[in-house]
Formats: structure tokens, C-alpha cells, sequence
């Protein structure tokens, strides 16, 4: 009994490990140690979820992403818009690497960032603007603005239309205050997870506007994300200011004639943007892929042309720690061979199971059944099963075909003739013959 | 025969027991009976000295090399033939090979002429039963060679119905070892050809015999014969058209007989449902163009056979009116013809069939059948390199059989035309040639030696030396000892008969020693020159090459089998390897792979998307590679030794192929410079030095540096300094490259290798004021700059001013 209890106790006590390990190893990189404190609401959110936060400095010397080829951290977060040079082991191609190898990134800059912060952002596909540039709106700044107006006033109609990376929509406006992003439109993977109003730029609020800004209106980002075809996620935001608590608890009414709320949208869109980042949500998998053909129960060698087939998969969310179905009404299965000759929906069954049922067509060759799903802020689900589809073999075809018919008939008649003639030749006596004697 | 074993002084007697009666008769008194004997017995030795010595003169491969499959085809019929003895011939024949033709695959029983398969299959499971462990590899290779000793025989006795015995040896040795045969039928060489040449020479003397003797028999065993000729080779159509050519000469030349009307209808009738049996022929003997003559004789021969029955029963009157008749009929038949053509259930003719009357054809419409170098016409020097001295004495057998014209002789006229022309039209059509060019110079030498060794006695003919000249003058002493019996009284008498109206007058003891001497000599340089031709042209595997050094020593190049070897260790069993066509059936053969592409080059428009990608630029063929599933690029490149058949030299086809699909893509012009030249150096141009089959060639070879006479990059198959020299590969990776650089493999990067496209410095939109960065750390001091960090200052404690 009492064993038995201390072994539950274990367990439990392993369970609890496991829970609090779930949200991973985090590095976090400041400018200052002071930054711990200014976004201490953050970085306790992080810690709730279940996050290993290890603070240090950027340009620490003893930095160190990866040791012995294992990567120390899962996630990194970036709070230092002013680090030069990473110390360390860390660069820019240390943090790419950490990237390709599948490690998720949060990065916030502000109008000051740094050359090392650039060039990260390039290799993700978007750009900082120039050092000191601001993104100015003259007509939606904040009522605390000092009169730069840099300090504006984000509509939550400009966040993404993605629910899954920036939670609910229908929230208070947002503070900013940093710089601007462009990003690189032929870049697929880059998502524009908040953009400027349409009044808004980005320049050095100091100097006079000689040369056109780099980010006009819509244009200029605000955060944008990337997630990698590694589905490694990267988040750049141009303000640090924007996940600091003061930006979280502060009250938002834009400074020309705009409602007065208490509180800005700033908490729930970081907690929601954290959470996509680091993989918490929007994370999917197909647990299990089968085929066969339908009334057997294992796939076959080598499909036939024409067969009926049932194509299944299961699909699952990473829900926490633990994977629970998932449930889409627009996923679709391809059957392809170069081109696709089959596209259909996946019906839903029970428990993230999703079915398809065709009739292969009437071309044999080598196919390949895909299910590619790609949905903003989902990570890519991509499975394909490689599968011969054979033609008839020569016992397949069908034997006696009507139009055959007349050739059985002919064939058989001219044997029964043959046979008759046989007869008549053999038991005729010619008359000519015997006369001729 | 016991009794004969008393009275044998011979030695051969033992050897050929059968030969016993007659040799002892020989020793009492009949000449006549001696002769047949010793006529049998000299057949024989000299027919099983042709299979020994064409046999043995197919080995040099075998003997320099080892006991391998040769070059491409014959990778995928021993492939073919290995699963066809693993899984029985039903699951051959329902095959579908989803290795080839990634991703359409091959429905193996459909598209092969199986008869190859199913004979060494047939014999490995014979062997097998007799207990003898043969394994199907070494029946594979040595199959040609020992079909070719059955050629020689089934020679022989074509040449025996059409001439004579005598002209009948010696075609047999001609065919057994005369170099345009042997270039298909060396040891290791397993390909159709090897089984085809000898299903067509059955063929044809079973044909000739069913015409001489106009028996059912006789004309089933043709129409038995050319479907084992069916099932064996696309050769086939030749059979089916030469045979309805002669029957229509012979209704032409008026030598209609009941004997051509049952042996003709018989043979089309049973062999066009034979043929109709191999799947990969199946309907088309009733649905093609090429096939159509052959049915239109049949009607016509029947209508002659009507015309003919019709003439002896009605008066001449009556017959004009059917003259009318005939004529409507003809034309109506002529004209459902056309119009089954024009609604397409007879299908026109095939571009393949139309390369042979234009030789200009293929290469304008049809580039892949143009490309492939055994369809280029031929020089005349290729018909004395492969048939010698025959090439010079079959028009004089050609001469004596239309000067001696009858039924199987039009036979053996039109069969020599029709392949004279068709070799000069394809390299590879030589070998239907040569067959009968092997007859026609036997019945040459054979008419030659009887008219010179006519009067030599016995003793004197066996003299001479070499085997044609034995069986020639074999072939005389039965003659002559025939001419002994008719007229008893002596030899002075008949020569004195004989002289005035025999052929041999007038000539001299000398005139004849020396035109026998001379043949003699022609005989002797024929086998020199064959053996000398067999030794150095044919009998290379093609996938060992071997190089000779200046003291003579020979080293091998494995390089092929290298890189296949490699393919099927290091990569995953289902991989795709895209590479030129020719290498399909090796690598599928030799590596066990997947395939794009290969040998059997059915579907034009896939094989121009491999040559649109190896021609295009690397990004443009990276979509098309991917879009194809394509795992790893293999490419030959022959620059480092020397090479010369490797795929830059067959880039341009590979360019027009991809042009004649994809003309807005590829254009054949961009590959030249502008003076029209084909050149890899510096001055080739743009296009080809990026392109993607230039780059995977010359991958690193400009940091080689051959000799020190030479630049780095020296190209030694063109002799060019390579013009696009320090390049990297974005979408590819080098794997794998063999001892002498022959076969590079490359392997394709997946998409998920370009994990973010990141933005490069050229194309960023925002200037950084400071271009590079220098790092400011050390190897020591590991620390960051943080810009505008407050650091702290170390106040100096003011110090103590000593006095005193």
C-alpha cells in the first residue's frame, strides 16, 4: 500500500516534471539588465506557461546556443534592439542556424536597433528600417505622446486575419512605439502580422522629410512573423515598447477624438503572439496515414486501374502537452501523378479522422496520394504516400464479350462443317469414275 | 550396327557411326555411296567447326573482360529475363515495372518482344531440371554466341535450297564469323538480334522450302518459325513484307502455281494470328500500314487463283466482263483503305517507318530516333569494315542467281535489294543484310572454285587449304564422281566430251592454281580481318572500358559499375535518378533504381522534360526536377579521360529533343555561339555555360589541372579550356563522383533545404551606412558590444603626493 502510493506519488511528481518542462528551455538576451523588470508581466506570462526562462546579456561572453550539437535552448527571444555584435558564441549565423535546426525566435528592435538585428531580420525575409527611423502616424498617435507622434495608436483591424497567432480580434487598440519593417513581398513565408494605418510612416522623427520613406502606410509592418519551411517560427517586432508592461496596463484613447479605453490590446495580442511562437498553438500532425482498397483491410501491393479506394488520416493538435484531434473542414486530398488526376475533400469522421473515397482513375502508373495543408499561422502539414496503380493483368479482362459472339458462331459452324464435309468426301462415290471404267 | 565394326579401317567411322555403312561400302566398290558418306561427313565436321569457331571468336569479351552484360539493352532484357525466371512467366507478362518511367512506369509484358526472355528462361529451366546449376547470368551471355552456331546451320540450309551444298558451307562460315553479325551476337551482347537473326534465316528457308515443295507442312513450320521471329524482334515487319514481295514478284513474272497458293495462304493466315498472340504486337497486324501489303497480296493472290479457276471454266467473252469487274473491285478495296487510314483504324505510317525512304526524316521530325547514333545512315566504309571481301562477291552471286532465275531465287534477289538498301540507309540494318550477303558470296565462291577446281582430281582439290575450299572441293568430287558413274569409259573421253561445252575451257593448270591460290588468299585475309574486327571493335562491354598505356599494359575503368555500385549502397531503395536516357536500363539494372528515363524510348514528350531540364538553367530545371520527385542527377562526363560518348557530346540532342516539345522554352540557336559553333570554352555561349547539364559536368573542373602543360579546367574530349569555371550549385549537391570523373552523381536538394529565403544584400531596399562589420571580438575576449550601454567608469583614487 504504501508502496504503492509512493510509486503514484512518482508518478505524479514525474507528470508534474513533465508539465513543467513542456513549454522548453528559453534563452532570453537583454540590453540591459533593467529590461527584466520594464517587462516583467511578459516574461511572467512565459514563465506561467510553463517556460525556462534564462536571462543574460547580449553580449555576454559566454553565450552559447548549442553544445556538442544538441541545441541547449528550444527558444530564444531577442529583448536587445541595441546589441552591436552577440557575445559569445552567438551571430547572426549562430541564431540562423538555431533557426534551420528548428528553433523558434522572438525578436523586438526599436528605433535604434543594431546591425546584428538587421541582418537577422534580412535572413528572415524582412528589413529594419534605417537606424533612428520611427514609425510616424500624425493622425492616430496616443494621447501620451510627446509630441513626435511615435507613439501611435495600432487598430485591431490591421492585426492578421489569423486567430490562431494573434488570438481574438475584438480587443482594444494597441501602443507601439519603435520602427518600421518592410517585407519581402515575393517571400511566401513572411506573415504581416500587424501593419501601420494608411496615414503612417517611417522616418527619423528628428529630421526633416528629404528623401521618400522606405515604409509608407500599409506598407510599413509592424510585427511581422515568419515560420520557416523547417515550421520554425521567427517573430520580429519593430518596438520592444509594445510587450513592455507599461504598454500592457497603460490606457489607449488616440489623440485626436478617439474613445478612451483602460486598457490596451498590447497583453493579449503578445500572450497570443508567444504563445504562436514558441509552438504553443498552431501546431499539427498526422498521426497516421492508411490506404486500401475498400471492403479489404490491408493496402494492397499495387493498386488496379479503376479500383475504389479509401484513403484515411488522422490528424492531430498539439493542444498543452498533449495532442487532441483536429478538426478542419478544409483539408483535401490530392492524387497525383505529376498533375493531379484526383482532388477531393476529407470527410471528417470521429477523433480527427478524416476519410476519402475515389475511384482511381483509369491511367496506371506511380501516384502519390497528398494531403499539403497550408493555413496561415498553422504549421505546414504536408504528407504524401507513394502508391503503383498496375493496368489489368491478363486474367482481368473480360472473357466472352457480346460482340464476340458472330466469331464463336463462325468459328464453331465452320468446324461442324468440316466435320460434315468429312463425311460427304469420305462416303461419296463418284459416278463419273465408274463410267470412265 | 554391329557388322560394320568388323570391316572399319577408318578412324572416322568410330566417330560417326552412321557414316559406317557407306565407308565400308567405300572399301568394296561403290563410289557413288563413298561419296555421300564422306559428302555428310565433311557437312557435318564443317558445320560444327563454323558454330565452334563462331563460338569461340565471340569470346574475347568474355576472356579480356569476365562474364558480363554488355552495354544498355541487353542490361534490361538480362533484368527482364532474371524476373521472368524469379516470378514465372504469367507475372512477367503481367509486369508493371514502376521503377521505369518514374512517374508513369512500364508495363514490362506489354512492351517487349519476349521471345529472349522466354528462350534463356526456357533453357535455365531445362539445365535446372537436368540438375546443372547454371546461373540465368551466363546463359544470359553466352545465348548469342550458341544461337550463333544455330544461324550458321539454318544459313546453310537456306543456301542448300537455293543453290547448292556447297554454297551452302560456305555461307555458314561466312556467317559464322563475318563482323556484321558478330557486332550483335558477342558473348555478353544479349539482345534481340542475337536470337532474331537466326528465327529470320529459319524463317526464310522454311519458306523457300514450303514454295519449292507447295506443302501445308512446309508452310506451317514457316508461319511456326515467324512467330518465334515475332515474339523475338520488331525485325519482324522485314519477314512480313519481304515474303508478300515475293509472292508478288512471282505473279508478276507470271510463275503463279498451286504450290505458292497453298504455301502463301497458309503462312499469312497462321502466322498473322500467331503474331497477333505476342501482346506487344497485337493488333497491329491488321491495323498498321506496314502490315497492310502483306494482306493485300493474299487478296490478290486469291483473285489470281479465282482469275485462273474462272479461265478455264468461261468463255473469252464472259471474261471481259470480269475484266470490268476486277478492276471496280480493286479500286473500291483501294478506296475503303484510304478512308480506314483517314478515320484512323488503319494507322498511317509510323515516323520510323518513314526514316528509311528519307534519311533527312528523323532528324527534322523525330530527333530521339535520329539521336541515337546506330540509325545515322551508313558509310561505305562501315559495309567493307563489316562484311570485307563478301561486299565485293555478293553482286556475283547476285549475277548467278538472276541469270539462273527461278522461284526461291526471286526470293533470295529481292531479300538482297530490299537489304542493301535498307543498310544503307541505318547502320543497324546491316545486320539483315548481312545474312544474305554471306549467301549470295557463297554461291559466289561456289560457283567460282566449280568452275576452276572442275578438272583437279580429287587428291589435288584436298590440297587446298581452308575450310571453304575443302568443302568445295567435297562438293566437286560428288559431282564428278556422279559424272564418273554416268560414263564409264574414262577419263580422257569425257574430258574431250566435257571440254567444248563445259564452262572450264580453255584454262590453264597454272591460270587455275593461281586464280585458286588467289581465292585461297582472299579466303584467308577474310578470317583475318574478321577475327582482327571481332577482337578490336566488337568486343568491348562498354560499361568496362579499358585503356591502353605506351609499354602496353592495360588498365581497366570500372567507373560505370562504380557509380552504380555506389548508387545502391548509399541511397534509399525507392530514390529517383534522373539522368540521359541511355543510362536508364543500367542504372535500373546495375543500382536497382528508379528511374525517369531509359532505353526503351516510348514516350517522346517525358524524355524532352529530362532533356528540358538538363538544358535548362538551374533554377528553371530545379521546378521541373521537383515537380518530378527527382532525387539524384547522374551525368557522364568523359573530360578527365578523354571520353567521348559522354552527355556533353550528346548534349545538343538532348537540346533538340527538349526544343521539339517545349519550343518556347528551349531553342536549339541559343547553344551555339554566334558564328554557329558548338564550344564549351569561354566563347561558348551564355546559355550552355548555365546550363544545368554544362554546370553538373564541370562541377570542380576548373580547379583540375590535368598535366602541367595544359590550364586548369583542360577539357581533353574537346580540347577546350572549360569557359565557365568557378561556379557553385545552389539547388544540388555533388554525392558522388567516380575514380576517373566518367559518372558524377548529384543529389537534388529538397525544399525544405531552403528553409527561408532570406534577402540578399544586392536586393535589400534599406543601405546600411556601414557596408561590412568587423567583429570586434577575439579569441580571447568573447565579449558584445551593446551600443549606448552604460558602462561603468572606474574612478581613479586620487593618489597620495609624497612628500619628503
Amino acid at each position: 500500500m504504501l508502496k504503492m502510493s509512493l510509486t503514484s506519488v512518482f508518478l505524479g511528481f514525474l507528470c508534474f516534471l513533465a508539465s513543467a518542462n513542456a513549454g522548453g528551455e528559453t534563452l532570453v538576451l537583454l540590453d540591459n539588465l533593467a529590461i527584466r523588470e520594464t517587462h516583467s508581466m511578459f516574461f511572467k506570462s512565459l514563465q506561467e506557461r510553463g517556460y525556462t526562462l534564462t536571462f543574460k546579456l547580449a553580449d555576454d561572453a559566454n553565450l552559447v546556443l548549442s553544445k556538442y550539437g544538441e541545441y541547449l535552448y528550444s527558444h530564444l527571444i531577442i529583448f536587445a534592439p541595441s546589441v552591436e555584435e552577440f557575445g559569445g558564441a552567438l551571430s547572426v549565423d549562430a541564431v540562423t542556424e538555431f533557426i534551420d535546426g528548428g528553433g523558434n525566435v522572438l525578436v523586438a528592435g526599436s528605433s535604434q536597433s543594431g546591425d546584428v538585428l538587421r541582418e537577422l531580420a534580412s535572413e528572415c525575409g524582412f528589413e529594419v528600417d534605417e537606424e533612428g527611423a520611427a514609425v510616424i502616424d500624425h493622425m492616430n498617435y496616443d494621447v501620451s505622446d510627446l509630441g513626435q507622434h511615435t507613439t501611435i495608436v495600432a487598430e485591431t483591424e490591421n492585426l492578421i486575419n489569423a486567430p490562431v497567432i494573434i488570438g481574438d480580434k475584438n480587443i482594444p487598440p494597441l501602443l507601439y512605439q519603435g520602427t518600421g519593417l518592410v517585407a519581402d513581398t515575393e517571400n511566401p513565408l513572411v506573415l504581416q502580422l500587424l501593419t501601420a494605418s494608411s496615414s503612417a510612416y517611417s522616418y527619423n522623427p528628428d529630421q526633416p522629410v528629404k528623401e521618400y520613406p522606405h515604409a509608407v502606410g500599409k506598407n510599413t509592418l509592424l510585427i511581422a512573423a515568419l515560420q520557416a519551411r523547417n515550421n520554425a517560427r521567427v517573430l520580429f517586432s519593430g518596438s520592444l515598447f509594445f510587450f513592455s508592461d507599461e504598454a500592457f496596463t497603460s490606457s489607449v484613447q488616440k489623440a485626436q477624438g478617439g474613445q478612451k479605453y483602460e486598457k490596451s490590446g498590447n497583453e493579449a495580442v503578445a500572450k497570443a503572439m508567444s504563445k504562436w511562437v514558441f509552438k504553443d498553438s498552431g501546431v499539427i500532425r498526422a498521426s497516421s496515414v492508411s490506404h486500401k482498397k475498400s471492403g479489404e483491410k490491408e493496402p494492397p501491393a499495387a493498386y488496379t486501374v479503376m479500383d475504389d479506394v479509401v484513403y484515411a488520416i488522422t490528424i492531430e493538435q498539439l493542444a498543452g502537452d498533449k495532442w487532441i484531434p483536429y478538426e478542419a473542414d478544409d483539408l483535401q486530398l490530392e492524387f497525383v501523378r505529376i498533375d493531379p488526376f484526383v482532388r477531393t475533400k476529407l470527410q471528417k469522421l470521429d477523433n480527427g479522422r478524416y476519410e476519402a473515397r475515389f475511384k482511381i482513375p483509369d491511367v496506371y502508373g506511380v501516384y502519390q496520394f497528398k494531403v499539403d495543408y497550408n493555413r496561415i499561422g498553422i504549421t505546414h502539414l504536408y504528407s504524401t504516400t507513394q502508391v503503383s496503380v498496375r493496368p489489368l493483368q491478363h486474367t482481368q479482362y473480360e472473357r466472352f464479350i457480346p460482340s464476340a459472339f458472330p466469331y464463336y458462331v463462325s468459328a464453331f459452324s465452320m468446324m461442324g462443317g468440316v466435320f460434315l464435309f468429312s463425311f460427304v468426301f469420305l462416303h461419296y462415290k463418284e459416278d463419273v469414275k465408274s463410267k470412265a471404267e | 550396327m554391329l557388322p560394320s565394326k568388323a570391316n572399319a579401317p577408318h578412324a572416322k567411322k568410330v566417330l560417326f557411326p552412321d557414316k559406317q555403312p557407306t565407308n565400308s561400302r567405300q572399301v568394296k566398290s561403290s563410289t557413288l555411296t563413298n561419296a555421300a558418306g564422306l559428302s555428310s561427313l565433311i557437312t557435318f565436321t564443317v558445320l560444327l567447326l563454323a558454330w565452334i569457331s563462331g563460338f569461340a571468336s565471340r569470346l574475347f569479351a568474355v576472356i579480356r573482360f569476365e562474364s558480363i552484360i554488355h552495354e544498355f539493352d541487353p542490361w534490361f532484357n538480362y533484368r527482364a529475363t532474371a524476373y521472368m525466371v524469379q516470378h514465372g512467366f504469367y507475372n512477367f507478362l503481367n509486369w508493371f515495372d514502376e521503377r521505369a518511367w518514374y512517374p508513369l512506369g512500364r508495363i514490362v509484358g506489354g512492351t517487349v518482344y519476349p521471345g529472349l526472355m522466354i528462350t534463356s528462361g526456357s533453357i535455365h529451366h531445362i539445365l535446372h531440371s537436368l540438375n546443372i546449376p547454371v546461373h540465368i547470368r551466363d546463359i544470359c551471355v553466352f545465348l548469342a554466341p550458341v544461337f550463333s552456331g544455330l544461324t550458321a546451320i539454318s544459313t546453310y540450309f537456306l543456301t542448300k535450297e537455293l543453290w547448292s551444298a556447297g554454297a551452302g558451307l560456305f555461307a555458314a562460315c561466312f556467317i559464322a564469323i563475318v563482323p556484321g553479325y558478330i557486332s550483335r551476337s558477342v558473348a555478353g551482347s544479349y539482345d534481340n538480334e542475337g536470337i532474331a537473326i537466326f528465327a529470320l534465316q529459319f524463317t526464310y528457308y522454311l519458306w523457300v522450302k514450303s514454295v519449292k515443295t507447295g506443302s501445308i507442312f512446309w508452310a506451317v513450320l514457316t508461319a511456326l518459325s515467324y512467330f518465334y521471329m515475332v515474339s523475338a524482334w520488331g525485325g519482324y515487319v522485314f519477314i512480313i513484307n519481304l515474303i508478300p514481295l515475293h509472292v508478288f514478284a512471282l505473279l508478276v513474272m507470271n510463275r503463279y502455281s498451286n504450290r505458292l497458293f497453298t504455301s502463301y495462304t497458309t503462312f499469312y493466315i497462321l502466322g498473322l494470328l500467331l503474331s497477333m498472340q505476342i501482346p506487344f504486337v497485337g493488333f497491329q497486324p491488321i491495323r498498321t500500314s506496314e502490315h497492310m501489303a502483306a494482306g493485300g497480296v493474299f487478296g490478290l493472290l486469291i483473285f489470281v487463283a479465282v482469275f485462273r479457276y474462272l479461265r478455264t471454266m468461261l468463255t473469252k467473252s464472259e471474261m471481259k466482263y470480269f475484266g470490268g469487274f476486277v478492276t471496280l473491285t480493286a479500286a473500291a478495296l483501294l478506296l475503303i483503305l484510304v478512308i480506314l487510314t483517314y478515320s484512323g483504324l488503319v494507322a498511317p505510317w509510323s515516323g520510323r517507318f518513314y526514316s528509311l525512304w528519307d534519311t533527312g526524316y528523323a532528324k527534322i521530325h523525330i530527333p530521339i530516333i535520329a539521336s541515337v547514333s546506330e540509325h545515322q545512315p551508313t558509310t561505305w566504309f562501315s559495309f567493307f569494315f563489316d562484311l570485307h571481301i563478301l561486299v565485293t562477291t555478293f553482286p556475283v552471286g547476285l549475277w548467278y542467281c538472276i541469270k539462273h532465275i527461278n522461284d526461291e531465287r526471286v526470293f533470295v534477289v529481292l531479300y538482297a535489294i530490299s537489304a542493301v538498301y535498307f543498310a544503307g540507309v541505318m547502320v543497324r540494318l546491316m545486320l539483315t543484310l548481312t545474312p544474305v550477303v554471306c549467301m549470295l558470296a557463297g554461291v559466289a565462291f561456289s560457283g567460282l572454285l566449280e568452275l576452276f577446281l572442275k578438272e583437279e582430281d580429287k587428291d589435288g582439290s584436298d590440297r587446298e587449304g581452308g575450310e571453304g575450299s575443302e568443302e568445295e572441293s567435297e562438293e566437286e568430287t560428288e559431282r564428278s564422281s556422279r559424272r564418273a558413274l554416268y560414263d564409264e569409259a574414262g577419263k580422257l573421253r569425257r574430258m574431250k566430251h566435257e571440254r567444248p561445252k563445259g564452262s572450264g575451257d580453255g584454262l590453264g593448270a597454272n591460270l587455275r592454281n593461281g586464280v585458286v591460290i588467289g581465292i585461297s588468299m582472299l579466303l584467308m585475309m577474310f578470317t583475318v580481318h574478321c577475327t582482327w574486327v571481332t577482337s578490336n571493335a566488337y568486343s568491348s562491354p562498354s560499361i568496362v572500358l579499358a585503356s591502353y598505356s605506351n609499354d602496353g599494359g592495360r588498365s581497366i575503368l570500372d567507373d560505370f559499375r562504380e557509380a552504380y555500385y555506389w548508387l545502391a549502397q548509399n541511397t534509399p531503395n525507392d530514390a529517383r535518378v534522373m539522368s540521359w536516357w541511355d543510362y536508364g536500363y543500367q542504372i535500373a539494372g546495375m543500382a536497382n533504381r528508379t528511374t525517369l528515363v531509359d532505353n526503351n524510348t516510348w514516350n517522346n514528350s517525358h524524355i524532352a522534360l529530362v532533356g528540358k531540364a538538363m538544358s535548362s538553367n538551374e533554377s528553371a530545371a530545379y521546378d521541373i526536377m521537383t515537380s518530378l520527385d527527382v532525387d539524384y542527377v547522374l551525368v557522364i562526363f568523359g573530360g578527365m579521360i578523354g571520353y567521348s560518348g559522354d552527355d556533353i557530346n550528346k548534349f545538343l540532342w538532348m537540346v533538340r529533343i527538349a526544343e521539339g516539345e517545349h519550343p518556347q522554352d528551349i531553342r536549339e540557336s541559343d547553344y551555339f555561339t554566334e558564328r554557329g559553333e558548338f564550344r564549351v570554352d569561354s566563347e561558348g555561349s551564355p546559355t550552355l555555360l548555365n546550363s544545368l547539364m554544362y554546370k553538373l559536368s564541370y562541377y570542380r573542373f576548373g580547379e583540375v589541372k590535368i598535366d602541367y602543360r595544359s590550364p586548369a579546367g583542360f577539357d581533353r574530349t574537346r580540347n577546350a579550356e572549360i569557359g565557365n569555371k568557378n561556379f557553385q550549385l545552389t539547388y544540388l549537391d555533388e554525392a558522388y563522383t567516380t575514380e576517373h570523373w566518367l559518372v558524377r552523381i548529384y543529389r537534388v536538394k529538397k525544399p525544405e533545404e531552403f528553409n527561408r529565403p532570406r534577402i540578399p544584400i544586392a536586393e535589400r531596399t534599406i543601405n546600411r551606412r556601414t557596408s561590412s562589420f568587423l567583429s570586434k571580438k577575439t579569441a580571447r575576449r568573447k565579449k558584445g558590444l551593446i551600443k549606448g550601454r552604460p558602462t561603468v567608469v572606474k574612478g581613479q583614487k586620487p593618489q597620495k603626493k609624497s612628500t619628503t
